[in-house]
């Protein structure tokens, strides 16, 4: 664009290619889905593209001169290790910074990056924020490297498992037989005890067995068309622990979810697993509030909903939440917060597996105390039946 | 169930690598019959070319002859002998080998391992008295219901009696009314049939049965388990139909069968699903659930044809 011409007809020209060139980027710049903010010094947004204003649901006028972090994160203070500034500061680029949006009903991450934009002088005046929502991206990859983990350690239990089920029950059937005529294998009070604790023993190690089992091999199984809310209800109210009664149960079913083709005997022992977890959790807090004398309502909410292609379901808790430093490892095999012996850190990773028999997906969301474990389940788009009235 | 008959002539001998097992099995068994013991199936020919034995219970998995090739020759040679076999893996794995050597039996080994089941299956092949719920509950076993279903009328009338009396007695009546169902089904509709073979009644007609056609139910508990069983006195299943019918749908070819469904279901949802079968004469079911998962391992597969 060249208008160092005085004339007033060439000033036009150059104006009205300047407004054509503008209006190009513009669309270039609405065109781009990742969502694009421009901020000044103060955090105020000076310009959005259409995709950041979608994502925040509001006008793009509506937007500027606000703080960004109130537009996007609902939050009236600035970020934490706030890229914008970082860059405004050292004047360099900030790449890859992960952001969490909080909302009750989503959870979602955002790999952002931030530029300096100068002006003609050379001035840091705005930083340009481009912000990409990978949630999606990051529990794919996450299911990926778990799948990967699992099926290996699957192949190489299979077998262990099995061949250990022949000796435990000779181990245990001739406790059993000592138990019965003690008098006949001259044994006395002492040993009668002793021998009953290599029958628990014995029974423990089965449970462990028959876990590394399910994770290794696909059991036998029934798929069957199963209505998840009442499996949902079902088995979250056969679920009592001991002083779990005071915790408020609440569920949010949605009424249209379709009858699911699944194993409901396997699904039941995945909800089983995250929603007895979600108790502890909460049972946890509330020893922990109460040696602080500070008071707490465990709540968790079990939810079901109809998406596109899955049936969706949920499970939150209140409770102690997950701690970060070990959120790549809950789906490991023999992986425990539990006191020994209190579970066999098999939970998680059966439930993983049983969901991937099924095509289908478990994540989960932990932000501060709050966790949540989403399982999504095919739903066939053919012979899928609706429930009738 | 065995008490006053003299057991200890009958001579029973087991085959198993596992020492424990071996022992185990010896020990319980000794109480009441002579027993014999082999570690491979060779030693065992060797036994049984010596002396004669009513029953050999065998592993699958050995070193040398597996279990379901020395059974199957010793059905050959020794067609007195009854046979068993016995697993730690899964049982369903085995049914097909089973079908294929005419194995009706295969004892799971569950952890603890569940003697009073043993106790039962054993002297019900030595005797040929199978029959009965109470060859399968303890002598302490109580009767709740028992009644004689003469039309099909009554079959809903006496499974809403059941399944009611189950839940009243012990909370829950475990998928009973969905199981008891397809039982009482077969026995009313596929167990009457014509001279020429083919079906007396279709399927969920209203029936009005003739008297040597009633079904019998009865049910009850002991301290560790319920019962139902229930007769029919046609005895037109064999051994060979339900274990094709397993078969087919354990391995999913049978999964669109109409029938075989009811056997199979009845298997997957309770703890133990027992056949007997009299030909020409009766049939009858028996489905047992513990009240604790106290027995872990796989499902057995027990069929007795007389």
């Amino acid at each position: 664009m060249e208008c160092q011409n005085d004339d007033v007809s060439k000033q036009e020209h150059c104006s009205r290619k300047i407004q054509v060139s503008k209006r190009e980027l513009e669309t270039v710049f609405d065109a781009i889905d990742t969502m694009i903010c421009i901020v000044d010094i103060n955090l105020n947004i000076v310009r959005v593209n259409k995709g950041y204003a979608a994502f925040v649901g509001r006008e793009i006028k509506a937007l500027l001169g606000k703080k960004c972090h109130e537009i996007f994160f609902n939050c009236n203070s600035q970020c934490v290790d706030c890229p914008c500034l970082a860059t405004f500061k050292t004047g360099k680029a900030v790449v890859n910074k992960r952001f969490i949006k909080k909302n009750p009903e989503d959870i979602r991450y955002f790999e952002v990056k931030t530029f300096p934009v100068l002006d003609s002088s050379g001035i840091l005046v705005h930083v340009i924020e481009f912000i990409n929502d990978v949630t999606d991206e990051k529990r794919m990859i996450e299911q990926f490297i778990r799948s990967e983990k699992l099926a290996s350690i699957g192949v190489m239990t299979a077998g262990i498992a099995h061949e250990m089920n022949n000796p435990l029950s000779g181990i245990s059937g001739t406790a059993v037989n000592l138990l019965e005529k003690p008098e006949k294998y001259g044994l006395n009070d002492k040993g009668i005890s002793r021998v009953a604790t290599i029958l628990e023993s014995a029974a423990r190690a089965t449970v462990i067995m028959k876990d590394l089992l399910h994770l290794s091999k696909k059991n036998e199984s029934m798929h069957i068309l199963v209505d998840l809310n009442r499996l949902l209800i079902k088995t979250t109210n056969a679920i009592h622990l001991e002083g779990a009664g005071d915790i408020q149960k609440k569920f949010i079913l949605d009424e249209s979810l379709p009858f699911v083709h699944c194993d409901p005997s396997r699904i039941e022992q995945v909800i089983m697993n995250i929603v007895t977890n979600a108790i502890q959790s909460v049972m946890e807090k509330k020893l922990r509030m109460s040696a602080e004398g500070k008071k707490y309502i465990g709540r968790i909410v079990v939810g079901s909903q109809k998406q596109p292609t899955t049936a969706l379901i949920t499970i939150a808790d209140n409770g102690i939440g997950i701690n970060p430093d070990i959120r790549r490892k809950i789906f490991d095999p023999f992986f425990s917060t539990k006191p020994a012996g209190q579970g066999t850190g098999l939970g998680l990773s059966v439930s993983h597996r049983i969901i991937e028999e099924h095509q289908g997906r478990i994540y989960f969301d932990s932000i501060d105390e709050t966790t949540k474990f989403s399982i999504e389940l095919p739903l066939e788009s053919a012979g899928t039946i609706t429930k009738e009235e | 169930m065995s008490s006053s008959v003299n057991l200890k002539k009958y001579r029973i001998l087991v085959v198993d690598d596992e020492k424990a097992i071996r022992l185990m099995l010896l020990d319980f068994l000794e109480e009441k019959y002579t027993v014999r013991t082999a570690d491979n199936g060779d030693d065992a020919w060797k036994l049984l070319e010596n002396d004669h034995f009513d029953l050999v219970i065998s592993d699958i998995n050995m070193p040398g002859i597996s279990g379901p090739k020395l059974l199957s020759e010793i059905r050959k040679k020794y067609p007195e002998t009854r046979v068993a076999l016995i697993t730690a893996y899964n049982v369903d794995d085995y049914v097909r080998v089973a079908k294929e050597n005419s194995i009706t039996n295969i004892i799971p080994k569950t952890v603890p391992f569940n003697f009073t089941e043993l106790d039962a299956l054993v002297y019900g092949l030595l005797s040929g008295d199978v029959f009965g719920l109470g060859k399968y509950l303890d002598d302490g076993m109580t009767v709740l219901d028992s009644t004689w279903i003469k039309s099909s009328y009554e079959a809903r009338d006496a499974r809403e009696r059941v399944v009611d009396v189950l839940e009243n007695k012990f909370g829950t009546s475990g998928d009973m009314k969905l199981i008891f169902d397809e039982i009482v089904t077969n026995a009313i509709y596929h167990a009457p049939t014509l001279s020429d073979g083919t079906e007396k009644y279709q399927e969920f007609s209203d029936v009005t049965l003739e008297p040597q056609e009633y079904i019998y139910v009865e049910c009850g508990y002991d301290n560790e388990k319920y019962a139902v069983s229930i007769t029919d006195y046609q005895g037109k299943l064999t051994k060979e139909t339900v274990l094709y019918k397993i078969d087919r749908q354990i391995t999913g070819e049978g999964l669109l069968d109409d029938s075989g469904r009811g056997i199979h279901m009845s298997r997957l949802f309770a703890d133990r699903m027992i056949i007997n079968i009299e030909p020409g004469k009766r049939t009858e079911v028996i489905l047992l659930n513990y009240f604790s998962h106290k027995y872990r391992g796989y499902k057995p597969l027990y069929i007795n044809e007389l």
